[in-house]
């Protein structure tokens, strides 16, 4: 009788996730494809790695005209989902540290400053990207986590970031049927970003490369650069070779002068996700 | 007030404003900055991007090394927009006076609100035009100071802006020009919200006098910021005010310090809940909260007998509606309203406006910290001061904590 129920139950499960209506989190990393899951020491709080092959990549030419640039990419660990506030809080809020710590101003150089307002804009907490985050932000909260962990946390290059996104498929760009099932933009978002992980992975189990948030990474000329389109684009911004500089309108209202360096007061589709080297 | 620049430039062809001999037409606006930190900084860089032909000329800040800190900022800025020189920087507690006596025809106001009246008083009685941020005053003493200064305003012709940049922001216009026009009937409640972590605190070293330590750090101490309900929340307050149209008749709250207790934060509280009764029993409940690693909320909505918004590009209910477009960029925007209104001879005066919104927000910190039920007039006539009686470097306890029950109302 538990048997048979059970195995109703599962017959149940299999078909939600046909139909696409399970958490997206349960989907199975493809085959072959290495996960693991850090704890980010001294917290209740982790995050999932995709460990994702080596090969190369073909990148738009660095002047107009040019040569197109073919790189070489390792294998890395590249984050599962968008780097979300539960983990941002501890670093940006100093939540790792002691009164006395704080008082002593460890790390005060490193640590964000205190957002004026909030910087979630009220869209959702946990499970969220981490948004409004400046690519300072995003930089040394990578340096931190190699700090905590001793392993060498980092910002994806422009062509690592294109590369893990095609997952080993062609430079395309999804029309508006197919980039609904994998990525939040302008048709769908209704004009906020979703939870991490809530519409399919691609090929390699990565969520969310397209869309809601857009990510920060190192581009070819060792800018930062925000990458894949964000819940505020349209369908054809929204694709792996999307790839737009910093821009003075994501501080548009900031009223300080000088403008943070921490943080976009009008940033709530810039966020980023880490990667480990080893 | 939008359509202040197609006032000006009808204003011109009038050939009006005969009044402002040093701001009248296109003239050249010389603005002084009395509160160099990094809002008033960023107040600057505001005026001389709204509009045309306005100079930062003059800088004053109570301490040496922000006046530093300031001056170095717009050093590579535009002579044309920046053009300070030594002779126009002044440092001290005299500074705003100096800077009011060299030559400017507006100043912007930035330093701890607990100064914001005097300043508003000094730059009115010696014919300046004002920006003025927020809030105005800290408690009932200044209130009435920034109302009278206002009053003399309009008198003599001078502007005054307040930092309450909703106001002139074009999401919060339109909505709340549709609600003024019945969009959701007629009002019967409001919520109003600046929940958020902690801000930034100055660490006290050993030279630092009591008083040179509470300045620096001044967001902490009731005298100085207002508690943040004043500091911060004003701004919602601010919109409750202008949707419903007039400051509420009585202020019922509660509040406390539960979890930023230590030093470094002075004495004030990290929470209050204000209700708020307005005119017709209208009822607005006000959270304000700095507290990190708490879900965050900012902003205001209001209900009516046909519908509801959020005050700021949302309707629903009877005549839903949404506004289009990105908006405008607020902070810039009241600069460029109030030097089109200088330059049109029609000068803005937002001094009553900023002063009841500051006072709503007193009397509902006055009620939490106290535990009773505090109506508009007392608020309004309170003999409440908490301006030490000398300005100067040297001792000055931190206050205790407010204890409901306990803090008598004055």
């Amino acid at each position: 009788m538990i048997r048979t129920l059970s195995a109703l139950m599962m017959m149940c499960l299999l078909a939600f996730a046909l139909a696409g209506l399970l958490p997206a989190q349960e989907a199975k990393v493809p085959a072959g494809i290495e996960t693991n899951t850090v704890k980010i020491p001294g917290t209740t709080v982790s995050f999932e790695m995709v460990r994702i092959p080596g090969g190369k990549i073909e990148m738009p030419p660095k002047e107009p005209g040019g040569e197109p640039v073919v790189v070489e990419i390792k294998p890395i660990w590249v984050g599962r989902t968008e780097l979300t506030f539960e983990a941002y809080d501890i670093f940006y809020m100093q939540l790792d540290l002691t009164e006395d710590q704080k008082a002593a101003g460890v790390d005060a150089e490193s640590r964000p400053s205190k957002p004026y307002g909030a910087p979630d804009r009220g869209f959702g907490h946990d499970g969220y990207a981490a948004i409004s985050v400046h690519s300072r932000g995003a930089i040394e909260f990578c340096n931190w986590l190699s700090k905590k962990t001793g392993k060498k946390y980092r910002l994806l290059t422009a062509a690592e970031w294109a590369y893990a996104c095609r997952a080993g498929g062609p430079p395309v760009k999804l029309d508006r049927e197919a980039l609904s099932e994998v990525a939040w933009f302008a048709d769908n978002s209704d004009e906020q970003p979703h939870p991490v992980a809530s519409k399919k992975p691609n090929a390699w189990g990565l969520y969310d490369m397209l869309g809601n948030v857009g990510e920060w990474v190192i581009g070819m000329d060792g800018k930062p650069m925000l990458a894949g389109g964000s819940w505020r684009d349209r369908a054809a911004q929204v694709h792996c070779g999307a790839l737009v500089p910093y821009s003075i309108e994501w501080q548009f209202t900031d009223p300080q002068e000088p403008k943070s360096t921490w943080w976009l007061s009008d940033g709530p589709h810039v966020g980023f996700r880490i990667a480990r080297e080893d | 007030m939008i359509k202040s620049a197609a006032v000006a430039s009808a204003a011109l062809m009038a050939n009006l404003g005969s009044n402002f001999a040093h701001a009248a037409g296109s003239d050249l606006i010389r603005v002084g900055l009395i509160g160099c930190g990094g809002r008033g900084s960023g107040a600057a860089v505001d005026a001389t991007s709204a509009a045309e032909n306005v100079r930062v000329v003059a800088l004053g800040d109570l301490f040496p090394n922000r006046l530093a800190e300031a001056r170095k900022r717009f050093a590579d800025r535009p002579k044309e927009r920046f053009d300070i020189t030594d002779d126009r920087c002044f440092s001290g507690w005299d500074a705003y006076k100096q800077v009011l006596e060299c030559g400017v025809d507006m100043v912007i106001l930035a330093t701890p609100p607990a100064f914001r009246p005097m300043h508003i008083k000094a730059a009115v009685e010696a014919g300046k035009h004002i920006f003025a941020e927020k809030p105005c005053a800290v408690d009932p003493a200044g209130v009435r100071m920034v109302m009278e200064a206002s009053d003399l305003a309009k008198q003599k012709g001078l502007a005054i802006v307040a930092g309450t940049q909703r106001r002139h922001q074009s999401t919060y216009l339109e909505t709340i020009r549709r609600i003024k026009d019945g969009a959701i009937g007629e009002l019967v409640a409001g919520q109003c919200y600046w929940n958020q972590g902690g801000l930034w605190s100055v660490r006290r070293t050993p030279e630092m006098s009591d008083m040179e330590w509470q300045v620096r750090n001044w967001l902490y101490f009731t005298w100085l910021s207002g508690d943040h309900i004043v500091e911060q929340h004003v701004h919602n307050i601010d919109v409750m005010n202008w949707v419903i149209g007039a400051h509420p008749v009585s202020a019922y709250g509660m509040g406390g310090r539960q979890v930023r207790t230590g030093e470094q934060f002075g004495h004030i509280y990290d929470h209050f809940t204000i209700e708020y009764v307005y005119p017709n029993d209208v009822r607005v409940m006000s959270m304000c909260r700095q507290i990190d690693n708490n879900d965050n909320r900012i902003g205001e909505y209001i209900m009516g007998t046909q519908g509801r918004s959020n005050c700021s590009g949302q309707i629903t209910g009877a005549n839903a509606w949404r506004f289009q477009g990105r908006g405008n960029n607020p902070t810039v925007q009241e600069h460029t309203d109030l030097i089109a209104s200088i330059r049109a001879g029609t000068p803005l005066n937002e001094g009553r406006q900023i002063a009841e919104s500051t006072l709503t927000a007193i009397m509902g910190r006055m009620s939490a910290y106290t535990g009773k039920t505090v109506r508009w007039e007392q608020a309004l006539n309170s003999t409440l001061n908490l301006m030490p009686e000398k300005l100067e470097f040297g001792p000055l306890p931190t206050p205790e904590v407010a204890m409901p029950g306990r803090t008598p109302l004055v």
